[in-house]
């Protein structure tokens, strides 16, 4: 199942889709990192993935 | 196959179903995860210590002394979940909070034992004349009043999560322990505290300074995102169950609204930092934990969070 992440910064509401909850985690950190200067937890970016119909 | 007794059956507690769950998942990750303070080398910092201005030395302390006290509060402070856990016979809950009581008893360490290295001060009276009081804080506006979450809120909350462990139905159990999962874990661990990691982050970056302050943060830090995220999905389990409970999570941010408002004192006391930046990762943390949990956030919240003409600072020095 594809997972979807998006981001909730202020004035930001960028959003990824990747095939697994490993490259979701890649993704919104290499986001946070670049973008907002700042990090985000394993846990916080897995823990609110949601599910994406890749069929 | 004998059929079980029910007085035997309920002296085990694991099933395929818990070992297969998130709470679970988080234990095994803990126990994965495990690493010591002892492991971490202190001597570059000091020296770094004795090369920093007073100033930089004043900046410093009053952030990491807030953290030495802060992690001894939440070690002594967490007992009411565990009872609670147990009272709810959520035996994968009770696993993942003893990773979690002795991940916070070793952040407590990781702190004494940097004061004691680095900077040559480790007894209460020692530390205590460098520790930032929130309490006296005064909003000019008179619209906010800002209170000490870690000593006032984490010991009531924690009071009446006791209280109805040993005395309260199944429910009062579950709304208090979503009240102080909300204080604890969401409000303290999981939005206030977050830029001040941040902060001493970039610090020690900016300084090219204390790498074992810097290691040690981000060690705890990689603890807290199980902590907080165990905290939030425990909340979502409950209000599933029962969505009125989604009132009582309000409740604790709103009493506490002018702590996160506010500009945390650390932000002001480092300077050079970029202070709209933790302004805004903090909008960011209080829409993720409530993401997490799986209830609507407060926009009034956010926007007096991101409001510039809010900018009075949580935290005068003591003394």
């Amino acid at each position: 199942m594809a997972k979807r992440w998006t981001c909730v910064e202020a004035g930001c509401s960028w959003a990824v889709v990747t095939p697994d909850s490993e490259s979701a985690v890649r993704a919104a950190q290499e986001h946070i990192a670049t973008v907002h200067g700042s990090f985000e937890l394993e846990e916080m970016i897995e823990d609110v993935l949601e599910d994406v119909d890749d069929s | 196959m004998a059929v079980s007794d029910p007085t035997v059956t309920s002296r085990f507690h694991f099933s395929r179903e818990m070992i297969a769950g998130p709470i679970y998942r988080k234990y095994e990750k803990a126990i994965r995860k495990m690493w010591s303070v002892e492991d971490i080398d202190f001597g570059r910092d000091a020296l770094d210590w004795e090369r920093i201005t007073p100033e930089q030395r004043t900046g410093l302390l009053g952030v990491t002394v807030r953290f030495l006290a802060g992690e001894q509060a939440v070690t002594d402070e967490l007992v009411p979940m565990l009872a609670a856990a147990h009272r709810l016979r959520r035996f994968d809950w009770t696993m993942f909070l003893s990773t979690f009581l002795m991940e916070e008893a070793k952040h407590a360490e990781f702190f004494m034992r940097w004061h004691e290295r680095v900077v040559g001060v480790l007894d209460p009276e020692e530390v205590a004349a460098h520790f930032l009081v929130r309490g006296t804080t005064v909003d000019p506006t008179g619209r906010f009043t800002v209170r000490d979450v870690m000593y006032e809120a984490l010991p009531d909350y924690g009071g009446r999560l006791m209280e109805a462990t040993h005395s309260g139905t199944d429910a009062e159990v579950e709304r208090a322990f979503v009240q102080f999962s909300a204080a604890y874990n969401a409000f303290v661990e999981g939005v206030l505290t977050m830029p001040s990691y941040e902060i001493v982050i970039d610090t020690t970056e900016r300084w090219d300074a204390f790498p074992a302050l810097n290691r040690g943060f981000r060690l705890i830090l990689s603890d807290e995102g199980r902590h907080i995220t165990f905290g939030t999905m425990a909340c979502r389990i409950l209000l599933e169950k029962d969505p009125s409970y989604e009132e009582a999570v309000h409740e604790v941010f709103d009493a506490y609204r002018g702590n996160i408002v506010g500009l945390v004192e650390y932000q002001k006391a480092v300077p050079d930092l970029d202070l709209d930046k933790y302004q805004n990762m903090k909008v960011r943390h209080y829409r993720n934990r409530c993401r997490e949990m799986g209830i609507a956030p407060d926009e009034t919240l956010i926007e007096q969070i991101l409001d510039p003409s809010i900018d009075f600072v949580v935290g005068v020095e003591a003394g």
